[in-house]
């Protein structure tokens, strides 16, 4: 009696303490992610004025930017963004986790150098990537012209819109691929030595092993990353606008309506909703399929 | 030992934003009698913001009652600015800027005629050149949205060498400009004919509106109304597209006149400002050559660029027409009327001639007077870089002259057309002119859409 | 036979492996070869400078910049306002020889510094008692609110750029310098967050309970537990955990873009860095020794915690 007492205690201590202690933490994530949420949904019934006066205009709003041709190619570029910059990501970074699976000379000196991309500020490393694409001055002109002849003529990568998104898509891979590659890579490192071994004795090739032992085993780390990589991605802005504000991805379009201009900041809120729940839509539909969840 | 090294540097980080904030409510509560403002300029060159800031110190220390806040705004950003600013209750007491972009402040209402006519009363209204102060005066008459302060006109400047090599004319008509723009352009070897903007900047306007006016096509006719979609229009549109295929690649705006001073192009369009890049470029050179680099051959280093520099600052077709800038002061309403009189007091003190000649000195050449007596003043002429000198006061005289008759779209017959400053302000023509260019945009499409853009505008 | 194949496939290792690394670091070749190239190089493709120049970081650190020659027409003007006193004169000429930075890095520095480190910081307190609430405590809604992190660390950026900017404005916060530092701040330490709860959470799990309750039978609390025993433990967590905040607020460019528009005082790194390419001060020298100078702190930050970084990442999953 005075035992269970005494547990009933414990526990109702501890839910205390729980609360009590996530408390600040989730009271700033109500007040700056939650609420500002629900104030987006708001805000995206208004005509919102320069002077401050919202006027309630129902789905206005909604209609503008649905009728609007520039968001549907808005929402293509996007898709473009999202699809290519993922897989190439992914690939790319399981390429390099399987090379910096093996032993060579120097291994903690690569290792650091290609942690750079990653940590890097975006806006240190654009005008780098800008001045290489630059048609009179810039290495790649020269290359591909000059150098090789790949190309006949000069022309200007970055300023050419159907030409740029491919730029910014290099650009994310070489920014996040190194991300990918740690996580795929501490996964690796965590395969039992012994299942290859057995493989090696039943006389396997090295793509059956990579096919039958390694690709199961990073599966679900590979299968994150990709969800991850759409979530970020899809809302990504400063990797592109800072590179190239030619390319209109959804992000980069709500920026020019709600901060450019006329300043329409109810259209941009719509925007905003209308990503929200592309984006939602997008995760529970991966993770019942994909993921198995 | 630890534990208290520890506590140390959890209390610093906890104690470093209060401290950081109760510095700065200090400063704000030990001033709090003094009038303080904003003043936002569009020179965002720091060594230009560090003698403005001079000019500040010397005020504010003979009036140590007014605090005065330097901001730069880039050209591009300034309407926004402006209108963030509106929204969070921010806007400064004072601008300057582009006489265009003050006459638009002027129609949407954020502006304080009253203190504008102040200043120019204290300068004395006919101590200014007319024209420039006709472009900032109201459409009604009588009042005026800015106080003009300084001006450059801008033209095309070109390789002397080159064309007289290639026994060319002068780039002063639309035919002499067309074919050298052609005959230089070598895209195979990397040189480029031309640089007109033909990106969505206020650049691209600059360099369009000669070309229109030339070919006697405006925006506005002297009534207000709407006559942008006019045939003469059309083929000023349609010659400056063709001129743009003599361009580097791709969309391209002022920056690209680094290729001009590499020696990879044979003409740009710019403003007077050059003449201060030219010779900051000229002494990066002297300092280079006077160390006898002999293996610098080769490389893209001409010592006699700037020799070989001319400008025509005229372009001809049907008519003359140069283009120019005003850059103006004005001030933006504010609740506290005293903030606006102690800006206004300010701007009074900018134009007495000791005050004057520093600022218009920062960059001689680009920034040219706006009221009488200060050209011909031996101070004035003496500059410190020597450019006046190395001009001519002919030169001189001959900008000052291109000043007061800047051609605009917004003035027509002598008529102000504020809409004009409007359609200059939300970059249409920009707009029209990239996804000409740029996007292959049909020149009757793009022009029936920057009409309608123009349309919503007026409304 | 074998042996030359072997030779073959090691070349071909080693040429991926150089391939991967150059694809890496070039842009950063090409950062430090313009940062040292004068003007009349730009126009030469090659990435070595035919003469170094290292002008452009002498500027903007302010090294050897002290002699600045006073121009005529400042002289001038001082000279012909015969009111000022010597002092006075004196006191406007030293402000101006300490002013024309074309970019005050050390200003910038600071601000950053000021920003992310108290951001992270404050992000750090909280979440340790966070994550140790809801990956260690049984109560209920336990489960939601660990679900919940992961929720909201999805969603940022522009999605709550407009509500939060708003918000701020609305308050009023955004009318004077000292609000909108604050603003900036708090949102920082809202953006880091989520991502610090979830990666302690996932720490804290793997350690054994039994540890805990050892403490706690010789009479240890909860709260003396997370001090004496949690924090010790995870301490290589922790620290990567704060880089990690103190890297996403140094690089974040969006929202200090929109809030610390016309405040230059308090300009960021990357708002400074940003000003400084559309101002006409642009020139490349100088851009690319600012950029080089704008990443330095963060990388030197990660290759000293690089090691730890491997498992720090593999156990929260982190921002990107």
């Amino acid at each position: 009696m005075n035992n269970t007492r005494k547990q009933l205690d414990r526990a109702q201590r501890e839910s205390i303490l729980g609360w009590g202690l996530i408390l600040p933490a989730a009271t700033i994530i109500g007040l700056l992610v939650l609420y500002p949420i629900i104030y987006n949904i708001y805000l995206s019934f208004f005509d919102t004025s320069l002077s401050g006066n919202n006027t309630f205009i129902g789905l206005r709003n909604y209609e503008n930017v649905l009728f609007d041709p520039e968001f549907w190619k808005a929402v293509w570029t996007t898709l473009i963004y999202v699809v290519f910059t993922t897989v190439g990501t992914t690939v790319f970074g399981l390429i390099v986790a399987l090379v910096m699976n093996k032993e060579f000379p120097l291994r903690g000196l690569v290792r650091s150098l290609l942690l750079l991309p990653y940590v890097a500020p975006v806006i240190s490393v654009v005008f780098a990537w800008k001045f290489i694409f630059d048609p009179v001055n810039g290495l790649f002109m020269d290359l591909t012209v000059e150098k090789l002849g790949i190309f006949t003529e000069r022309f200007n990568l970055i300023g050419t819109p159907s030409a740029a998104i491919w730029v910014t898509i290099i650009f994310s891979i070489w920014r996040n691929f190194p991300f990918t590659y740690l996580m795929i890579l501490s996964r690796l490192q965590a395969i039992d030595k012994n299942l290859y071994e057995a493989a090696d004795i039943d006389g396997c090739g090295g793509w059956s092993k990579f096919r039958f032992i390694t690709l199961p085993e990073v599966y679900f780390v590979v299968g994150s990353i990709v969800l991850l990589r759409v979530i970020w991605n899809f809302n990504k802005f400063e990797d592109i606008f800072l590179l190239a504000d030619n390319v209109e991805v959804l992000s980069v379009y709500t920026y020019f309506k709600a901060f450019t201009g006329s300043m329409e900041m109810g259209q941009g809120s719509s925007l905003a909703v209308i990503q929200f729940v592309l984006l939602i839509g997008f995760i529970i539909y991966y993770v019942k399929k994909v993921l198995k969840w | 030992m630890k534990k208290s090294v520890i506590f140390l540097l959890v209390s610093v980080f906890a104690l470093l934003p209060l401290t950081y904030v109760f510095a700065e409510g200090q400063q704000e509560a030990a001033e709090s009698e003094v009038v303080e403002f904003d003043f936002w300029t569009t020179q965002t060159q720091s060594d230009r913001q560090s003698t403005i800031q001079v000019l500040i110190d010397t005020y504010t220390t003979l009036y140590p009652n007014v605090k005065i806040n330097l901001v730069p705004v880039d050209e591009n950003d300034m309407v926004s600015n402006v209108q963030t600013g509106a929204m969070s209750g921010t806007l400064p007491a004072m601008i300057e800027g582009s006489a265009d972009m003050h006459v638009s402040f002027g129609v949407e209402g954020i502006i304080d005629t009253d203190a504008t006519m102040d200043v120019i009363e204290q300068v004395g209204k006919s101590n200014f050149y007319e024209g420039p102060l006709k472009m900032l005066e109201s459409a009604d008459g009588g009042s005026y949205y800015g106080v003009p302060y300084h001006g450059w006109i801008q033209g095309i400047w070109y390789r002397a060498d080159w064309f007289e090599e290639a026994g060319l004319e002068p780039p002063t008509t639309w035919d002499a400009i067309a074919k050298a723009a052609k005959y230089f352009y070598k895209p195979d070897e990397n040189q480029y004919g031309i640089l007109v903007g033909t990106k969505a900047e206020s650049y691209a306007e600059q360099c369009f509106t000669p070309f229109a006016m030339s070919n006697n096509a405006g925006l506005f006719d002297s009534d207000g109304n709407l006559i942008f979609n006019s045939p003469e229009m059309k083929e000023a549109v349609e010659f400056y597209g063709e001129l743009a295929k003599y361009n580097p690649p791709g969309p391209q705006t002022w920056r690209a006149r680094d290729y001009y001073l590499q020696g990879k192009m044979a003409m740009f369009f710019y403003s007077t400002y050059i003449m201060d890049d030219l010779a900051l470029a000229e002494v990066a050179q002297g300092s280079l050559t006077s160390e006898n680099f002999e293996n610098l051959k080769g490389t893209s280093f001409d010592p006699d660029l700037v020799k070989n520099t001319r400008m025509a600052p005229i372009v001809s077709n049907d008519s003359d027409a140069g283009f120019g800038t005003v850059v103006s002061f004005t001030f933006l309403n504010q609740e506290d009327k005293r903030i606006t009189e102690a800006a206004s007091k300010f701007v009074a003190y900018l134009y007495t001639q000791n005050a004057y000649i520093t600022w218009l000195h920062m960059a001689p050449g680009g920034m040219n007077p706006m009221i009488r007596g200060i050209a011909e003043n031996a101070r004035f002429q003496n500059d410190p870089k020597g450019i006046f000198k190395n001009y001519g006061p002919e030169k001189m005289a001959e900008i000052i002259d291109g000043l007061n008759n800047i051609e605009s779209f917004g003035i027509v017959e002598g008529q102000v057309i504020e809409a004009a400053s409007t359609v200059t302000a939300q970059q249409i023509i920009p707009k029209m002119l990239y996804s000409i260019t740029q996007e292959g945009e049909d020149v009757d499409a793009a022009m029936a859409m920057a009409e309608e853009e123009m349309e919503k505008l007026l409304k | 036979m074998v042996k030359s194949k072997n030779i073959s496939r090691k070349i071909g290792f080693y040429a991926l492996v150089f391939f991967i690394v150059l694809f890496a670091i070039f842009p950063f070749i090409q950062m430090v070869s313009m940062s040292l190239k004068y003007q009349w190089d730009w126009g030469n493709p090659s990435l070595i400078p035919t003469q170094i120049n290292i002008e452009a970081y002498k500027e903007l650190l302010n090294i050897g910049q002290a002699e600045k020659n006073i121009p005529d027409s400042i002289k001038d003007l001082l000279d012909n306002t015969p009111d000022l006193t010597k002092d006075q004169r004196k006191a406007i000429i030293d402000k101006y020889k300490d002013s024309g930075n074309v970019f005050p890095f050390l200003k910038y520095f600071g601000n950053s510094l000021v920003l992310s480190l108290t951001a992270a910081f404050l992000s750090l307190c909280l979440s340790i008692f966070g994550a140790y609430s809801f990956s260690r405590l049984k109560y209920s809604g336990q489960s939601t609110i660990q679900r919940g992190v992961l929720f909201v660390y999805m969603f940022g950026g522009i999605l709550l750029l407009i509500p939060l900017y708003k918000m701020a404005s609305n308050l009023g916060l955004l009318s004077s310098q000292t609000g909108t530092f604050i603003a900036l701040l708090v949102i920082y330490l809202v953006q880091t967050l989520p991502v610090s709860l979830y990666m302690l959470g996932n720490f804290f799990r793997t350690i054994p309970y039994s540890i805990e309750e050892a403490a706690m039978i010789e009479g240890s609390s909860r709260l003396g537990t997370i001090v004496r025993i949690i924090i010790p433990l995870s301490i290589s967590s922790i620290v990567t955990v704060f880089i990690y905040s103190f890297m996403i607020a140094w690089n974040e460019y969006l929202y200090a873009s929109i809030f610390l528009k016309g405040y230059t005082d308090i300009y960021t790194l990357p708002m400074g860095l940003r000003s400084l390419f559309v101002s006409k001060n642009a020139i490349w020298d100088r851009i690319m020794a600012a950029s080089m100078l704008t990443a330095m702190p963060v990388i030197a930050l990660f290759m000293t915690i690089q090691k730890n970084l491997v498992g720090g990442l593999s156990s929260g999953g982190v921002k990107g």
